[in-house]
């Protein structure tokens, strides 16, 4: 081939490097097990590292720079998780000052310094067992102290972020909203729940994964339904969906938020604009308690429960492959870089 | 009037009744405070992980191993399965798949 020939190539190409890359997303998928975070590159979906972890990962919570995810583990432990090292870099305890505490429901506020949990605590004095009252606290993510706290009815397993952090949304029997913004906490609202018979078990959410949308199911005696939640807004709708329902643990919203995938031993397909179900399969490797999807929305992940994570095709709900997982596991979790 | 269903009949039984008179409720069942959380919701227990197909095992997850270590972490089943809230924090250290490692569990 001749200079004259390359010529053009070569201003191409020059033109081509000149121009910003394109913005496609970069998925990277984060397995929560027992000792070990495992990484799955979503371009191949294999596991590409394994961040060693103390204990039973439950809940994660990103920072807003997406420079670090952290864990929470056994129901006390908050680890920090850099996610360029792929490294636990911190751990604190929130047990301490003479306290054991279980955290069902963490959330780490927008500025990154502090975080929110539901605690249940419990001490001794004098040999007699001292049960505290249940609360909403938040705490230093260096030291694990607690900071200031506001009494909550017994029962919250989840808290979500919303309005930029100035109010938390606590679930458990009712919906919770807590103001932060005050040198107090403060109950500012309850919205009821268990008056309108909706049984929930709210540990997923998927809130950073949705873009902004805490996506929830819910039963009653007569059927299923999915809360969604705006964590810009704070809006909460209410999804009833027709027909008879699917069981699941979570539910996670396609990309463009015109379905959601819900999963345990199934992976069910729901059109949230007529509020039916379209399809289901199930998963061949058993129940699952996490899903999720891929940024561009062709391929769905359920794992979690047993040491497994099937991939599966959007479209057909065909299986693509199945990784043999470490251990056994809580949830699957999205990043896109 | 309370009901005494248990009547002391030796003497230890008696002394134990001795030292427990007077002595004021201390241990309160779960379900009281109303809302605490029983099963697997946080609501109220209706058998959540029931499922309406026809095939083993009914009425739970498949295959049960799948969800015995989320139960354990939570302490859902403490009768059931470890309790990992108190008495077995690292039980998942010698066995993080049950459905692979179960062979490894070991308890007194």
């Amino acid at each position: 081939m001749g200079r004259k020939r390359l010529l053009p190539l070569v201003l191409a190409a020059a033109v081509c490097a000149g121009q910003p890359a394109r913005a496609e997303a970069h998925d990277l998928f984060y397995y929560l097990g027992y000792e070990v975070i495992q990484v799955i590159d979503g371009d191949n979906d294999s596991i590409v590292a394994d961040i060693p972890i103390k204990g039973a990962a439950r809940e994660a919570s990103l920072t807003a720079d997406r420079k670090f995810m952290y864990v929470a583990t056994n129901r006390h432990f908050v680890n920090k998780v850099d996610l360029a090292l792929n490294r636990v870099v911190d751990t604190i305890d929130v047990s301490n000052d003479g306290w054991d505490r279980v955290m069902f429901g963490f959330v780490v506020d927008p500025e990154g310094k502090t975080a929110y949990g539901a605690l249940m605590s419990r001490t001794t004095d004098h040999g007699e067992v001292v049960i505290g009252n249940p609360v909403v606290a938040q705490f230093d993510l260096a030291t694990g102290k607690i900071l200031r706290s506001v009494v909550v009815p017994w029962g919250i397993a989840h808290l979500v972020s919303v309005k930029g952090g100035t109010t938390i949304y606590a679930f458990g029997q009712d919906l919770y909203k807590i103001d932060t913004t005050g040198s107090d906490l403060r109950l500012a609202e309850t919205v009821p729940m268990f008056d309108k018979h909706m049984n929930i078990l709210p540990f997923w959410d998927y809130a950073w994964d949705n873009g902004g949308v805490a996506s929830m199911p819910y039963y009653t005696p007569e059927g299923m339904g999915l809360l969604l939640l705006d964590q810009q807004t704070g809006d909460l709708q209410d999804v009833r969906l027709k027909g008879q329902p699917a069981m699941a643990y979570s539910v996670i919203l396609s990309p463009d938020h015109k379905r959601a995938y819900a999963v345990m031993d199934d992976v069910t397909v729901i059109d949230l604009a007529n509020r039916t179900f379209i399809a289901s399969v199930p998963i061949k490797e058993g129940t699952c308690y996490g899903i999720n999807v891929s940024a561009d929305g062709r391929k769905i992940y359920a794992g979690g429960a047993g040491s497994t994570l099937t991939i599966f095709d959007a479209q057909t709900l065909k299986p693509l492959k199945v990784l043999q997982m470490a251990s056994d596991g809580m949830d699957v979790r999205r990043i896109s870089f | 009037m309370k009901t005494k269903f248990v009547e002391a009949l030796n003497e230890k039984a008696k002394a134990i009744e001795r030292l427990a008179a007077g002595e004021a409720k201390t241990a309160e069942a779960l379900g009281n405070p109303p809302g605490m959380p029983q099963g697997c919701t946080t609501i109220f227990d209706t058998g959540w992980e029931t499922n309406p197909r026809p095939t083993y095992p009914i009425g739970n997850c498949q295959a049960s191993a799948r969800d015995f270590l989320g139960c354990a972490g939570d302490c859902w089943w403490p009768a059931q399965v470890p309790d990992g809230l108190t008495n077995n924090p690292d039980f998942d250290v010698a066995c993080p798949s049950i459905a692979r490692d179960w062979r490894n569990l070991k308890f007194d």
